[in-house]
């Protein structure tokens, strides 16, 4: 196979990128992804779907194996997946006889689609996708913002979690038609959202920030809880910066409405298994718990500081994307929307 | 185009220097077969994370000296570079051979007559991990380099805590640094056997602030100027970094060079390895994420959860139930037999470990065998492919497969098993070198090593409360001045001084002894009192004692100021009454009476003092008429 000879070393530069943090924000996770991708497809060493397909695979599974938690690309990836599949069929379909019904209804052979077969529009027929789907990523966020004066009202009292771009767009555009207060929660020990109340304060909006353990005190005059969020699980659960399960249940035990902001690249298409919670979290440095000077202490102690949480599902009310708002449960919907059912797991 | 860049890259690249090999026998008799920098550090090897740092810190060019099985290094760097390893894309890894090199000092010297050095380089000791970014550290360095021209290096340390287990006794250092964090003083304390350092006066005459520590822990990476290759070549006697920092701080104005350091705080960690300690250390800490973004991947290595095998770490290898790890570290394809007990070692890769085998605070080297019933434990130290026989002890021992030079007959343990005699070899083994071999082994853990650390602790404050205790001035002063004051007044006395010239004496020991106000008036009133019992007893006593007071009214006057003074004055009563000298039964009312009636005292400061007084005591009996008397006189007065 062809593949042989790829090096795959466009992925390493990007996982490298990544660990070496010259790419720090999603967004521009997403944006070099893109890129990685247009480039694989207009120079790289393919001839049909499915050695493109292959080529796309074997990155995916080199990011996820080095960079177990980042999402975006391989999510980017996969969706690129599906673009591919469709475009193959519609490629194909011109050359070839549209499907009968009988065919569609009995769906015997046209399942079974040969992506082996090499098609000259398909490469430029991708490009062109691309080039929309950047502009989508682009705009995701503006479209996400534009939404903001439809869920904030005059007078009330938003509470978020620590430092969102995507959270931070959408309280400063609403700020520009509505006056509210924004509570934010500090988020220990990285303390991300003092950068945010910075932020937020220089355009205006009246900021407090309280540290965790106060959140469950102000839940109560809290109006809505909007927060980002790193991943969402194929369960409409999400995978959170750590802290955010505490805001999820206080705001359940006050009936607040937690809205969770969040582009369509974080949507993954796992579950979390009971016994995954490993797996699923980084432990970061615990220096930033317990300081390295503390001495003898730490010759016994393990100490774990977990960067995410898990938010189950029940405790989210929202989901706003691009398109709009979906409740958790409709997030399996959104999924296979988005990735083909044969590309959940690669 | 592409080609341009790159030789644009090169001449600012940012260049690192790294000596892989200690040249001691600290890994004795492991590093005969497997060289330091590729030990497995708990799930890949030591280089592999040294250049992954590197890399992430922003290094673009490496240099690496080999002197030991330089192949082998060779060969795992070309295996990397061939995976397209992550370090590959942004760092170019140069192999620098130099077996004629005995000592850190040499390779520096070989590597300044190659000239392959720029400018400022990165320069990392034998087993450097750390996940500094060190461009911020290296642009701090150049900064520091254009206000002093000659600031050669800046040492990074980083803080710690004392009783750390990372704090290994051979690196504790004592280190001065003024305010612009330049090194004044440098120095090992574990290297002499005083228990006493001497600063130099000037470094305090010279500096503002001076910030003294000895909580720091050497992170064994350096940034250098260019200048610092030079000063190796010109000075022989440099074998190491540490040689080289006592040289400058020695030498300074002659070299005209000075040395920085740099301490890291917070989530940044740096550290070497460069003993079995150390070793154990790092791998404890890495297995504790000090050292993130550079963690072991959770999908290899597998830690297991259960309570028996506490914070352990197994790769490839299944441990049966009956088997318990704790605090170890056991390397690939090893096989664990049934009701094995492992405790804070560390095994290599293809291990065979037979049933009811015991292991503790040990290290076991590649492929060996060790067989049933055998116990190993108290910092023994397998080589490679060393073979125990059923049953045995090894105990605080080396041990290698080979017969060579350095090993005996008689030292054989068993077809693949000889003893080294490191310590033994010695002619003079001193105590303080033993317990050094001991120490840089495996860091004891359990309750008998915690207590005896803790032990020598103790005596050591203990000797340091003696020494505070001997040169503390407060109460030595105070006596002597007091002796000083009696001495004065005696002699006043017996010739008839002036007053006045007894005061100016008394005032001038004052300063010299630095006593307090307070002090003074209580110990002269003393002086003056004590002198009564020199007097010659019977029916004239009083009458004498009262000349020998009127004696010395001016002095009483002049300390007698105001009421603190006559309550000190009192005090001084008291504390002459119930001294050990007897004092007649009228001494107290009669002192009392004369300092009253000679205006001394006043009623109210002696009713005071009266009430401070313990009922019952002597000198609240004796007092007690007087203070009576002048209660009621008061009272008279009132009613008037």
């Amino acid at each position: 196979m062809k593949s042989e000879t790829d090096d795959l070393s466009d992925v390493i530069k990007l996982i490298s990128d990544i660990k070496h943090k010259t790419l720090l924000s999603s967004h521009d996770i997403a944006l070099s992804t893109e890129k990685l991708l247009v480039n694989l497809i207009s120079h790289g060493n393919w001839s049909s779907a499915l050695d493109l397909m292959e080529l796309i695979r074997r990155r995916i599974k080199c990011l996820s194996q080095s960079l177990p938690m980042e999402a975006t690309a391989t999510n980017i990836m996969r969706h690129i997946l599906k673009v591919i599949r469709e475009e193959f069929e519609v490629a194909s379909k011109k050359k070839g006889e549209a499907h009968s019904l009988h065919h569609i209804v009995t769906g015997a052979l046209s399942n079974i689609l040969d992506y082996s077969e090499s098609l000259t529009s398909l490469k430029a027929a991708l490009l062109d996708h691309l080039s929309e789907y950047k502009t989508e990523l682009e705009t995701s966020a503006e479209n996400i913002a534009a939404q903001a004066s439809e869920h904030i009202h005059s007078n009330e009292t938003i509470l978020t979690f620590g430092s969102s771009r995507t959270v931070k767009m959408f309280l400063k555009s609403a700020s520009k038609k509505r006056t509210f207060n924004v509570i934010v929660v500090e988020a220990a020990p990285l303390y991300l959202g003092h950068s945010l109340a910075v932020s937020l304060a220089k355009s205006n909006i009246q900021t407090t920030v309280i540290a965790d353990s106060a959140v469950f005190a102000m839940m109560s005059r809290v109006n809505k809880v909007i927060i980002g969020t790193h991943t969402v699980l194929a369960n409409g659960g999400l995978r959170a910066i750590s802290g955010t399960h505490t805001v999820g249940l206080a705001a359940k035990h006050y009936s607040v409405p937690v809205m969770v902001l969040s582009h369509m690249y974080k949507f993954t298409p796992i579950y979390l298994g009971s016994n995954d919670h490993d797996t699923l979290n980084i432990l970061a440095n615990p220096a930033t718990v317990i300081p390295y000077s503390s001495g003898a202490v730490l010759n016994k102690a393990d100490i774990a500081t977990p960067m995410f949480d898990y938010v189950p599902p029940e405790l989210v009310t929202l989901f706003i994307t691009h398109q709009g708002g979906n409740s958790p449960s409709y997030v399996y919907r959104l999924l296979s929307e988005v990735y083909h059912p044969d590309d959940y797991e690669i | 185009m592409s080609k341009k860049k790159e030789v644009v890259m090169k001449e600012n690249a940012v260049q690192a220097v790294l000596v892989a090999d200690t040249f001691g026998e600290e890994f004795t008799p492991i590093t005969k077969d497997v060289p330091l920098c590729l030990f497995p550090l708990v799930d890949k090897l030591l280089i592999d994370y040294t250049l992954e740092f590197l890399s992430l810190g922003g290094v673009e060019e490496t240099f690496i000296f080999c002197c030991n099985r330089v192949a082998e290094v060779k060969l795992h760097i070309n295996e990397c570079i061939r995976k397209t390893v992550g370090w590959t894309l942004t760092m170019k890894v140069h192999i620098i051979v130099s077996e004629s090199c005995h000592s850190f000092g040499d390779c520096l010297r070989d590597l300044d007559a190659k000239g392959l050095i720029r400018s400022d380089f990165i320069l990392l000791e034998p087993g450097v991990v750390s996940n500094i970014s060190l461009l911020p550290l290296l642009k701090k360095h150049r900064e520091t380099c254009q206000v002093d021209k000659g600031a050669a290096m800046t040492v990074l340390f980083q803080e710690s805590g004392l009783g750390h287990m990372s704090l290994c006794p051979e690196d504790e250092a004592l280190v001065a640094v003024n305010s612009n964090n330049r090194v004044l003083f440098h120095k090992k304390t574990y290297k002499s056997s005083q228990k006493k350092v001497d600063f130099p006066l000037e470094m305090f005459l010279e500096n503002s602030s001076v910030s003294i520590y000895h909580n720091l822990k050497d992170t064994h990476i350096t940034i250098c100027s260019s200048s610092v290759l030079p000063l190796f070549s010109d000075n022989f006697d440099f074998q190491t970094k540490d040689d080289f920092v006592r040289g400058l701080l020695m030498n300074e104005e002659i070299m005209g060079s000075t040395v920085y350091c740099n301490i890291l705080r917070g989530t940044d960690y740096g550290g070497a390895i460069f003993n079995w300690r150390t070793y154990q250390s790092i791998s404890l800490e890495m297995k504790n994420k000090f050292l993130y973004p550079l963690v072991p991947i959770s999908k290899i290595g597998k830690f297991l959860n259960s309570p028996v095998t506490t914070t352990s770490l197994v790769k490839n290898t299944e441990v049966p139930r009956s088997s318990v790890l704790l605090r170890s570290i056991i390397g690939e394809n090893s096989t664990i037999g049934e009701n094995v007990h492992i405790q804070d070692s560390f095994i290599f890769d293809n291990v065979k470990i037979e049933d009811d085998v015991r292991i503790s605070l040990s290290v076991i080297g590649p492929n060996c065998v060790i067989k049933k019933g055998s116990k190993v434990t108290a910092g023994s130290i397998l080589g490679e492919g060393v073979v125990i026989d059923e049953s045995l002890l090894i105990e605080n021992s080396l041990v290698q497969a080979t017969l060579d030079d350095n090993v005996q007959l008689e030292d054989k343990i068993g077809e693949h098993a000889f003893r080294l005699r490191l310590e033994e070899d010695e002619d003079d083994i001193e105590l303080d070198k033993a317990l050094a071999k001991r120490m840089s082994r495996l860091h004891v853990y359990d309750l008998v090593g915690e207590q005896s650390e803790y032990e020598s602790d103790a005596t050591f404050s203990e000797s340091e409360e003696e020494l505070s205790h001997i040169h503390s001035p407060p109460p030595d002063d105070t006596n002597l001045f007091f002796s000083e004051v009696i001495d004065s007044l005696t002699r006043g006395f017996d010739d008839n001084l002036q007053c006045d010239n007894l005061i100016l004496e008394i005032n001038s020991s004052r300063y010299a002894y630095n006593i307090t106000v307070k002090e003074v008036n209580f110990n002269v009133i003393k002086a003056i009192l004590i002198m009564s019992h020199n007097l010659p007893e019977g029916t004239q006593y009083f009458s004498s004692f009262a000349k020998l007071l009127s004696y010395f009214t001016p002095i009483l006057r002049n300390y007698i100021k105001n009421e603190s003074a006559m309550m000190d004055c009192l005090k001084a009563i008291e504390e002459v009454a119930t001294s050990d000298f007897q004092v007649k039964d009228k001494w107290v009312i009669f002192v009392l009476k004369y300092f009253y009636e000679k205006d001394h005292l006043n009623e109210t400061e002696i009713l005071k003092w009266f009430d401070t007084l313990e009922p019952k005591s002597t000198v609240h009996n004796q007092a007690k008429p007087f203070a009576e008397w002048l209660q009621e006189a008061e009272e008279e007065d009132s009613d008037e």
